[in-house]
């Protein structure tokens, strides 16, 4: 059985969990947008957004108490979140190229 | 009496018949159809929710005489109908076009949709007149069979099968008939699954894990699986009329949104197993593929910014492109944030089955699903009317189609916001402090936040409801008069 969340912990799992998904939509978002303008500043708010998806996946884990070799799913999540967009950039290039 | 009757067919069968306009082929006939009851069905998903939510606050209103049980079941049901009804429409407007061909069985499928519309009618009728009475076996068969969000009784579902196969031979039978194409193919396999998968709700067990076990492969699977699909192939047809987009694109995109819905959709169904009794590996897959499901909505915002700045679409609809457009961002805010903030079992132990879920489910089921069939509605009118201009500088600058888009996304996000609030409360203090015991439930339906919050979303509802109003107002009168042509895009190869 997965241990519940503390009381304490109600709202930050809540907060941490939305923060997970705008951070990680912040930096696809950003990240398209950097390539696309060329622009280096830009790709340093889209890693920006990709840190606080980090911090915040960090809270999440561990007000929810993943603990163990849960811990290498959340790393392998979280590396899989980083590379995420590149991979679907590259996809777009490459299917909307003539 | 029995001549009223006798001709009662003919008189809805012309007035339906009212509604064809030259313009359209046969599917597309057949598909407005389908989209006016869908229309019928939206105002009474909102009419019998607004009922619910006076209900709340005012707990004594039409009690006797229309309960809060059954107003809520019809606000659902009617809900998950009209949404259907608005798929199987927009597939059936785009059949011919897409199959190159004329539809196979369409005689078939008129009486079909005349027959599901009947029996739509007569289920809500005795949702209506028979509220309570003892529960038999006879009650599954005619009253109602007692499964949430699915409460129509078993000859009803039979009839919706038998329905859906006839859908089913007008797809697969045109386009074996005409040509295959990638959307063709992802539709057709994906109207086996939507079919096959409804059965799944169709036997009852008396084990209530057993139950509810294949009760969520309807529920889940339809709207996290087959619908998003269903959805994917709309959008995808969508794209390449309103903006020409490639369908070599379009259809390399439908794919992949496919293989990563179905690779984390699928399994994402272990979040509805935490607490019906399953065994405890459900947690472990629930939580995780629950964790993969945002992917696809990430896939969706590097594709978007990517289209938005390599290409400079122009757009035929304006007020299709502007639904599409929030279609994308609520589908994102209610099903990515909304869900993932209360997915994991370690807190979802608190908040399943609270106002928090109804929260969810109102922004989730609006963005990824309302809005893309108002967006076809739009579609369908422009042609219907001769295929007429719908860009910018419409009569009185658009202010229906705006103020109606405003109204309806600010009506369910605020609905979305108070049961949110109401949601945190009841997680918090029902289940986490005091235990989920009987004494804690009225603690806090009680509570001031809660009270507040029931407020808030009736006065958010009325908003929803202001917004349809006018939509169906503008659906009926956009384009009326306009003499100039639609904008000509490039044909979509």
């Amino acid at each position: 059985m997965i241990e519940p969340v503390a009381l304490k912990d109600f709202f930050i799992t809540f907060f941490s969990a939305a923060l997970v998904i705008l951070g990680g939509a912040g930096y696809a978002g950003l990240y398209a947008w950097a390539k696309l303008r060329g622009n280096p500043r830009l790709l340093l708010w889209a890693y920006a957004c990709y840190a606080v998806l980090a911090g915040a996946t960090f809270l999440l884990a561990r007000a929810t108490h993943l603990n163990g070799q849960w811990q290498i799913l959340v790393g392998l999540m979280l590396t899989g979140y980083l590379l995420a967009p590149l991979g679907i950039w590259k996809l777009c290039v490459a299917s909307h190229g003539n | 009496m029995n001549s009223i009757v006798s001709a009662l067919p003919g008189k809805i069968t012309s007035l339906f018949g009212k509604l064809d306009s030259p313009y359209l082929n046969g599917g597309q006939q057949l598909a407005v159809k389908y989209f006016s009851v869908a229309t019928v069905l939206f105002f009474a998903q909102l009419l019998f929710g607004l009922l619910a939510a006076i209900q709340f606050v005012a707990p004594g209103f039409l009690f006797g005489w229309l309960d809060f049980s059954v107003n809520r079941m019809i606000h659902i049901n009617a809900m998950v109908v009209w949404l259907l009804y608005g798929f199987i429409g927009s597939v059936y407007w785009f059949l011919e076009e897409e199959s190159g061909t004329e539809i196979a069985g369409l005689k078939l499928g008129n009486i079909a949709f005349y027959v599901l519309t009947g029996a739509v009618t007569i289920v809500v009728l005795v949702f209506l007149l028979i509220q309570t009475g003892p529960g038999k076996d006879t009650t599954i068969w005619f009253i109602n069979e007692g499964r949430e969000y699915i409460e129509a009784p078993r000859w009803a579902d039979f009839g919706i099968v038998a329905v859906m196969l006839v859908f089913f031979y007008n797809v697969a039978g045109t386009f074996a008939k005409g040509r295959w194409s990638g959307i063709s193919g992802v539709l057709t396999l994906d109207l086996i699954a939507l079919a096959g998968l409804y059965c799944a709700g169709m036997f009852y067990l008396t084990n209530i894990t057993a139950d509810q076990y294949w009760w969520w492969w309807v529920i889940h699977l339809w709207v996290e699986a087959t619908w998003e699909v269903l959805v994917g192939c709309i959008m995808a047809w969508s794209l390449m009329h309103l903006i020409g987009a490639r369908r070599k694109i379009v259809q390399t995109w439908l794919y992949i949104e496919v293989a990563l819905m179905f690779g984390s959709g699928i399994l994402g169904l272990g979040h509805h197993y935490f607490w019906i009794g399953t065994p405890d590996y459900w947690f472990s897959i629930g939580g995780f593929f629950s964790a993969l499901e945002p992917i696809p909505l990430v896939a969706m915002v590097v594709h978007s910014v990517y289209d938005a700045g390599v290409h400079q679409f122009k757009s035929r609809n304006h007020p299709a492109l502007a639904w599409i457009i929030a279609h994308t961002f609520g589908n994102f805010l209610g099903a990515g944030v909304w869900g993932f903030m209360h997915t994991l079992p370690q807190i979802n132990l608190y908040t399943h089955g609270t106002q928090w879920s109804a929260s969810h489910g109102h922004l989730a089921f609006f963005g990824a699903y309302a809005t893309i069939n108002i967006a076809f509605f739009y579609m369908a009118v422009q042609k219907w009317r001769g295929n007429v201009w719908m860009g910018g500088e419409l009569p009185g600058n658009g202010w229906k189609w705006k103020w109606a888009m405003a109204l309806l996304n600010v009506g369910v996000l605020g609905m979305t916001v108070a049961l949110l609030i109401a949601g945190y409360e009841q997680s918090f203090i029902e289940r986490a402090m005091e235990g989920s015991t009987w004494s804690a439930y009225f603690s806090a339906q009680n509570h001031p936040w809660f009270q507040q919050a029931m407020h808030w979303r009736l006065l958010f509802g009325l908003i929803t409801i202001a917004g349809l109003v006018l939509l169906i107002w503008d659906l009926v009168t956009i384009g009326k008069g306009e003499t100039r042509p639609a904008l000509q895009l490039l044909e979509a190869e």
